[in-house]
């Protein structure tokens, strides 16, 4: 990891992001926090945990259930001067409210000729790996990238989900913050090894727009984000004891998108896999290597890419591991691509 | 620095909303054998059914052993950790 | 009524126990025999039963995601459900929807995920009720939770303004998830949101399946005869957590006793006893419900997973290029094609 990490006391996904929440609420008494189940739950992927026992109901707001109005009084409140932090509970929700979101967060600044900004956090849990089927289950990284005007934030580890928060409620544009449940490390959930890392207790930035190399390679470059970074690592290690010694970046931003550490990558190893838990068609992997293409063409062998079919996402346990990609999968790609 | 060891008991945290049930497991360790711990520095994450309790150095001191790991089970009664006191 | 209620209430305290096998002492949501999320509805059963009383298979019905108890009264086949929540190859749907996502066509019945989702489709099975000219109606079911959402209230307009046979069934169980109703909501009774868009509401304010039944006939009826929509609103009562593993950290504990105290069930046998009927005859009912809902489940875990790559099929009706494979030749210079 590019990282030193300094910190002998580990965190989890979820406490990492609780605890940059929770300082700049500290330090800001214009971040407050909105959505539902924030307050007394804490949150149902624990993303709130603690926060309205330090705050209050005032800071820490659940609300109506209506995604429309109060994420598009987030996108007032933030007009208006105020940090908001909203969260949706589960992206699939989105489709209640997009009109908020990409009509009207996203595009005001522009609209506006530069003369508004839209301060808002929109936190959402995203991905599957539980069977929770068709709406409780998706990642639509692509859906909210493809949009102009929002920044698009994945983190993959503690370290990570803390550095991206600060420097998300700090930034005076809106940012889509989208933390992937498998990885909160909650007790029903486990997550796999790999997101609870050391994280400092102070405060810390990390900025968007650059991706981070979570393990380097020669032999073929891995380019993927949120949950599978995890699942590329450990098919990294497999393929170590065959002798393919694959590179694994987590793009941690999809907007700003860090191409550079993806085209250096590629112009080193000539071979690309691009794993992403959306749709395969029009997302992230097919943005990934288009830009490989466009400006690393001479350099490139071959091409792989790994995502969801073009299926909703199916319920029963052995349909949902058909259509996520595995760790074997992208060992098996990056074998391919040899 | 002879002080006794110190250990840390799951009942102390026992969560209030899972209190009809005898056992539970060890969802997360944020400290690691060896390490320093003040007073009051969360140690791991228990959970009983679906309730999560935060378990807390009861000393200052030296985390000295790790009884019950991640994804161990555990019963009433039984011993989280030991701290040697600083 | 009362068997629907019997059923549903055994059916979900035996899903209860299938859910969490496995899940024992460390509660992980991916093990046991049961995939994802469990939203179960026990204390819900009289709103159920008593609307669903007055219809007919060509009735329609969307249901939440808590959707087991209405979806029991409205006649869904027990056993391709279960088989259903079990993610098995004869369920429903194939395993690929699950326990939020039941569709039965045979009566009717479907339910889904997010909130409020149900409302507009019901409208839209009113409206093409009245556009054939046929007598059925649509009813939707949401909780008390959803009544601030705008699909409900966009719904609401739509009903009323082309005055369509729909009726909207509230069942208010005072909580959303962790939110108690007055966090989230100024009114106490959502069936005077009806008031705002010029149609019927009525409210009935204590667990009652008779008093539901009462209702449910005038809104139905009034739905069937072409009068136009209802908005009703049942208290019902919340036995359970929002869903399985809900360790309600929350809820205060007098207010779970209170919710367990008002059983529409036991009301229910208590009123028919007091008509005459036998315990005997209730037992027997009881008992019928029992031995049907150990069957269903018995039979879906029986069943078989579904084999991996029938994950790739059912994304269409037809095929992905459309209803026809060939394209009609045009004369040169008819068309807009350069060739």
């Amino acid at each position: 990891m590019a990282q030193t990490q300094v910190s002998e006391r580990e965190l989890t996904m979820s406490r990492a992001m609780v605890e940059a929440v929770a300082h700049e609420m500290r330090e800001n008494e214009e971040v407050f926090l909105m959505g539902e189940d924030v307050a007394d739950y804490g949150g149902i992927f624990s993303s709130t945990d603690g926060l309205r026992e330090e705050f209050g109901y005032d800071r820490v707001m659940d609300v109506p259930i209506a995604e429309t109005s109060y994420i598009g009084a987030g996108v007032g409140a933030a007009q208006a001067g105020m940090r908001p932090i909203v969260e949706l509970m589960f992206v699939d929700f989105f489709g209640v409210a997009m009109d908020q979101i990409y009509n009207n967060m996203a595009k005001n600044t522009y609209m506006s000729g530069g003369s508004v900004s839209v301060p808002m956090v929109l936190t959402t849990a995203v991905g599957g790996t539980y069977n929770d089927a068709a709406q409780h289950s998706q990642t639509l990284y692509g859906t909210f990238a493809h949009l102009p005007g929002m920044k698009v934030v994945v983190p993959s580890t503690a370290y990570d989900a803390k550095g991206l928060m600060h420097n998300a409620i700090r930034d005076d544009d809106p940012v889509v913050y989208m933390f992937h449940k498998r990885l909160m490390g909650l007790g029903w959930m486990p997550a796999p090894d790999g997101p609870k890392t050391g994280v400092p207790e102070e405060e810390y930035t990390i900025p968007f727009g650059v991706a981070d190399v979570k393990r380097e390679g020669a032999d073929a470059t891995v380019v993927t984000l949120g949950l599978h970074v995890h699942r590329a690592l450990e098919a990294a290690e497999a393929l170590a004891e065959d002798g393919i010694d694959a590179e694994v970046i987590d793009l941690r931003t999809l907007t700003p998108l860090d191409t550079e550490t993806v085209l250096e990558s590629v112009r080193k190893t000539g071979r690309l896999v691009v794993v992403d838990e959306d749709y395969r068609s029009y997302g992230v992997t097919g943005e990934i290597v288009a830009t490989a293409a466009e400006d690393a063409l001479a350099d490139l062998e071959a091409v792989r890419r790994l995502a969801l079919p073009d299926v909703p996402i199916p319920y029963s346990r052995p349909l949902e591991n058909e259509v996520l990609p595995g760790a074997d999968d992208i060992a098996a790609a990056v074998r391919d691509v040899q | 620095m002879s002080a006794e060891r110190v250990a840390v008991t799951v009942d102390e945290y026992w969560p209030a909303d899972a209190d009809e049930s005898e056992s539970g497991v060890v969802t997360n360790w944020f400290v690691r054998e060896g390490a320093s711990v003040a007073e009051g520095d969360t140690l791991c994450e228990i959970q009983v059914e679906k309730v999560s309790a935060d378990v807390v150095a009861p000393v200052g001191g030296t985390l000295a052993e790790v009884a019950l790991g991640e994804d161990a089970e555990f019963d009433r009664g039984d011993t989280l950790a030991w701290i040697e006191p600083a | 009524m009362y068997e629907d209620m019997v059923t549903a209430r055994y059916y979900e305290e035996r899903l209860q126990e299938e859910y969490l096998e496995g899940k024992q002492p460390a509660f992980d949501i991916s093990a046991g025999p049961i995939p994802g999320e469990l939203h179960l509805a026990a204390g819900h059963e009289a709103s159920g039963a008593g609307v669903c009383i007055h219809l007919r298979d060509d009735d329609t019905v969307t249901a939440p995601h808590r959707p087991h108890h209405v979806a029991i009264a409205k006649g869904v086949d027990l056993k391709r459900m279960t088989a259903e929540i079990f993610g098995r190859e004869t369920g429903l749907g194939k395993g690929k929807g699950g326990h939020m996502h039941l569709f039965d066509p045979d009566v009717n019945f479907a339910c889904s995920g997010i909130i409020a989702q149900g409302c507009p489709p019901a409208v839209g099975a009113a409206l093409a009720a009245k556009k054939r000219n046929t007598d059925s109606v649509a009813v939707a079911f949401l909780g008390e939770g959803a009544i601030d959402q705008g699909g409900f209230l966009e719904s609401l307009n739509f009903a009323s303004v082309h005055d369509l046979p729909v009726v909207f069934v509230v069942e208010d169980n005072d909580w959303a998830i962790s939110m108690p109703k007055e966090r989230i909501t100024d009114v106490e009774d959502g069936s005077r949101r009806a008031e705002g868009f010029d149609m019927h509401g009525a409210r009935v304010d204590h667990d009652d399946a008779c008093d539901v039944y009462e209702a449910a006939e005038e809104a139905v009826g009034r739905a069937r005869d072409g009068n136009g929509p209802t908005l009703l609103e049942v208290q019902v009562h919340r036995r359970m957590g929002h869903f399985m593993g809900d360790a309600e950290g929350y809820r205060p504990d007098a207010d779970v006793e209170r919710h367990q105290a008002r059983d529409s069930i036991e009301r229910l046998a208590a009123d028919l006893r007091g008509d005459g009927v036998d315990e005997a005859d209730l037992e027997a009912i009881r008992s019928d419900a029992e031995t049907r809902v150990d069957e269903a489940i018995e039979w879906a875990k029986e069943q078989p997973e579904p084999d991996p790559e029938a994950a790739h099929e059912d994304a269409f009706t037809n095929p992905p290029n459309g209803v026809t494979e060939e394209e009609p030749a045009i004369a040169a210079g008819d068309g807009g094609g350069d060739d």
